[in-house]
């Protein structure tokens, strides 16, 4: 049982991580907020750690609940799906990317 | 020969990657279709749809099945050449005996081997097989073809091409060619981390064909490069045969030593002994293993010069556990029940070795690491189909200008290996359910019948692909790509309606007592039903616009 709660939440952090990471990309970012300013480099930076950061976390939750050898494979597979989900969701519904960051953007007519 | 690097790189990714993409296709589908091979199996055998069994008593059950074996009929074709005269009647020598389950079989596959009297050659043996009912020991009837594990899985491997191993070798070659495609196809892609998570579908089909197959070749890079890579390596012994060619003397003087180290005698005495209760020795290794801190499922089970006093058991491990193929083999004297030897931790390049075949292999208890594996799959499919559909988007109009049939004759064979494939899959299913369970004497075994009409339905998607492939000639579309996805929800809605009229396990069923095999496959071709109808309706939606746009684009010539 506490396995498949370490997996669970090792999928949505790596999903999670990876919408971050996504974000930290300038075309993405204003993918997600059509018409706002462009993330400040310190935003960018925070994006890219805190996508690192779930990253990592995602892959220790994988050997918390795997054998090694397991949790290696689980964890590169979980980054492809992950990674394939953010892409589809940046093609046809990006703004639900927006929970992730979703604190208000400057939007660049405003500024 | 080229200007630069990057273009010599193109051309290689181009052609090698459309001549052996069909084949990666097939590969790649088939591939993905394996991980549920057994769940698969329940479907297409409705005798079979129990939990799964562990190893049954050796002494009670199977012990009396293997008593009763015979080779099959491939057992005895594929002898029928290495024989001086002609082949007995009956074979009553076993020289093997063998049992293999894993956790997610209910029926336990069992196989012997029999000594060939005027054998040419001393190592031919006739095979035969069988499929029990482990519970019971009731064996189940011959030609029913184990549809998942005994044509999905050998498809994906050889495409079932088993004349001069053609199929293992066009396979590797495409596994070789798939590792070639990867490092042209990184050369080739200039924004590998810009363009990561890319996908423009509102683009041109080209662009977004082109997007999708980077997307899909460049998150699922690992997989695709391990899993060729895992599959050569599988499969070394048959790419490299120089043990039974060139170094056949150096191979069987390697056997003999290996034997004297492991104390397992290479070969029989000549004097009969009894057997001792094998049950007694499959609790030893059970109580060996469980003081190592293993789990003790017995994965296989085996006697090798059955009934001889040198006969000795093998007992292993099933690997449910851990990624690396192990097995911990503890090895028993027949006659006598004595431990003749406890299989050694392997060496560092053996634990690699292991690790890369299981990981192809996957004999873990994995729910999620299985459909992350058909994932992986799956998405391995869209890239080589994307890549298709860019090749021919790049080249149609150019080729209609010239009256060129190049990108015609690309996109229906695309159109082939791409929706035709997995008609075929539904073709083989749809058979599965509607022939009746025996036939009429005359007829050709039920399983045989069932392969071809699984090539039948294959070769009539290839005619209806061809028959309307005239518009990718003038630089359009062709038609079969919807209408072959319109005839997949059809087929897959049709699969799952007459599994529930012929067994009467519908969804509501299995879903309610949890029987997941079935109920799982169920889902999945429902799904793959809907995603066929939002592929043919969106086709069908670019289909009316470009008439829309040809069609003004006519008038305004008219004005002109």
């Amino acid at each position: 049982m506490l396995e498949l709660i370490w997996l669970v939440l090792a999928l949505a952090l790596n999903l999670a991580g990876m919408g971050w990471l996504a974000q930290a990309m300038d075309v993405h970012w204003s993918q997600v907020r059509p018409g706002a300013e462009p993330a400040s480099a310190a935003t960018v930076r925070a994006l890219r750690w805190l996508g690192g950061g779930a990253l990592f976390a995602s892959f220790i939750l994988c050997l918390a609940a795997d054998h090694a050898s397991m949790a290696v494979l689980v964890w590169v597979m979980a980054l492809a799906g992950a990674a394939l989900i953010t892409a589809l969701s940046l093609a046809w519904r990006p703004t639900l990317l927006k929970v992730l960051a979703p604190w208000p953007a400057v939007s660049a007519t405003s500024a | 020969m080229f200007p630069s690097f990057r273009l010599a790189m193109t051309w290689v990714h181009t052609w090698f990657g459309l001549v052996l993409g069909f084949v990666l296709m097939a590969a790649f589908f088939f591939g993905a279709l394996s991980v549920f091979d057994r769940e698969i199996d329940r479907w297409t055998i409705p005798a079979s749809r129990f939990e799964a069994q562990p190893m049954p008593s050796f002494d009670r059950i199977l012990r009396p099945a293997f008593e009763t074996m015979q080779p099959s009929r491939e057992g005895l074709d594929f002898i029928r050449d290495k024989v001086d005269g002609p082949l007995p009647e009956r074979f009553d020598v076993p020289k093997t005996w063998g049992a293999y389950t894993t956790h997610r079989d209910p029926v336990l596959g069992l196989f012997a081997g029999f000594e060939v009297p005027n054998a040419r050659e001393h190592d031919v043996v006739a095979f035969g097989s069988r499929t029990i009912d482990p519970r019971t020991g009731v064996a189940l009837p011959d030609d029913q073809l184990k549809v998942g594990s005994q044509f999905f899985y050998p498809m994906h491997y050889s495409l079932t091409l088993n004349w001069m191993s053609l199929g293992y070798w066009m396979v590797g070659l495409a596994a070789l060619v798939m590792l070639v495609a990867l490092v042209s196809g990184v050369v080739m892609h200039r924004k590998i981390f810009r363009e990561f998570f890319t996908f423009r579908p509102k683009k041109s089909t080209q662009r977004s064909a082109l997007d999708l197959h980077n997307l899909t070749g460049v998150v699922a890079l690992p997989f695709h490069f391990f899993f060729a890579f895992t599959g050569l390596v599988i499969f070394a012994g048959i790419y490299f045969p120089i043990g039974h060619s060139q170094l056949e003397p150096l191979h069987d003087l390697h056997e003999i030593v290996e034997a004297s180290e492991t104390g397992l005698p290479h070969d029989k005495a000549g004097i009969a002994a009894p057997l001792a209760s094998v049950d007694a020795m499959v609790a030893e290794a059970q109580r060996r293993w469980a003081s190592r801190g293993m789990g003790g499922e017995v994965g296989f089970l085996g006697l090798t010069h059955v009934g001889d006093a040198n006969g000795f058991v093998s007992v292993f491990r099933a690997g449910t556990d851990r990624i690396a193929l192990t097995g911990e083999g503890i090895h028993f004297r027949a006659s006598t029940g004595e431990v003749l030897r406890e299989d050694p931790p392997t060496t560092a390049v053996g634990s690699v070795a292991e690790f890369l075949t299981g990981l192809h292999l996957q004999h873990f208890r994995h729910w999620l690491l299985r459909w992350l594996y058909v994932l992986g799959g799956l998405a391995g499919c869209v890239c080589i189909a994307t890549g298709f559909l860019f090749f021919v988007e790049k080249r149609k109009r150019q080729h209609a200008r010239q009256g060129s049939q190049g990108a015609r004759v690309v996109d229906a064979l695309a159109v082939t290996t791409v929706t035709g494939m997995v008609l075929a899959t539904l073709g083989i299913l749809i058979a599965n359910r509607l022939l009746p369970e025996t036939l009429a004497s005359g007829w050709p075994p039920r399983g045989d019948l069932e392969k071809y009409l699984f090539w039948a339905t294959w070769f009539v998607a290839m005619l209806h692909a061809g028959w309307r492939s005239a518009p990718v000639a003038r630089g359009g579309a062709n038609p079969a790509w919807r209408e072959q996805c319109l005839a997949i929800a059809v087929g897959a809605g049709a699969a799952v309606v007459l599994n529930w009229l012929t067994t009467g396990d519908h969804l509501f069923h299995t879903l309610a007592i949890g029987y997941w095999p079935v109920a799982g496959f169920d889902l999945t071709l429902l799904v793959t039903a809907a995603l066929a109808l939002v592929a043919a309706r969106r086709l069908g939606r670019q289909g009316d616009a470009r008439v829309r746009v040809g069609g003004s684009d006519r008038s305004r010539m008219t004005h002109a």
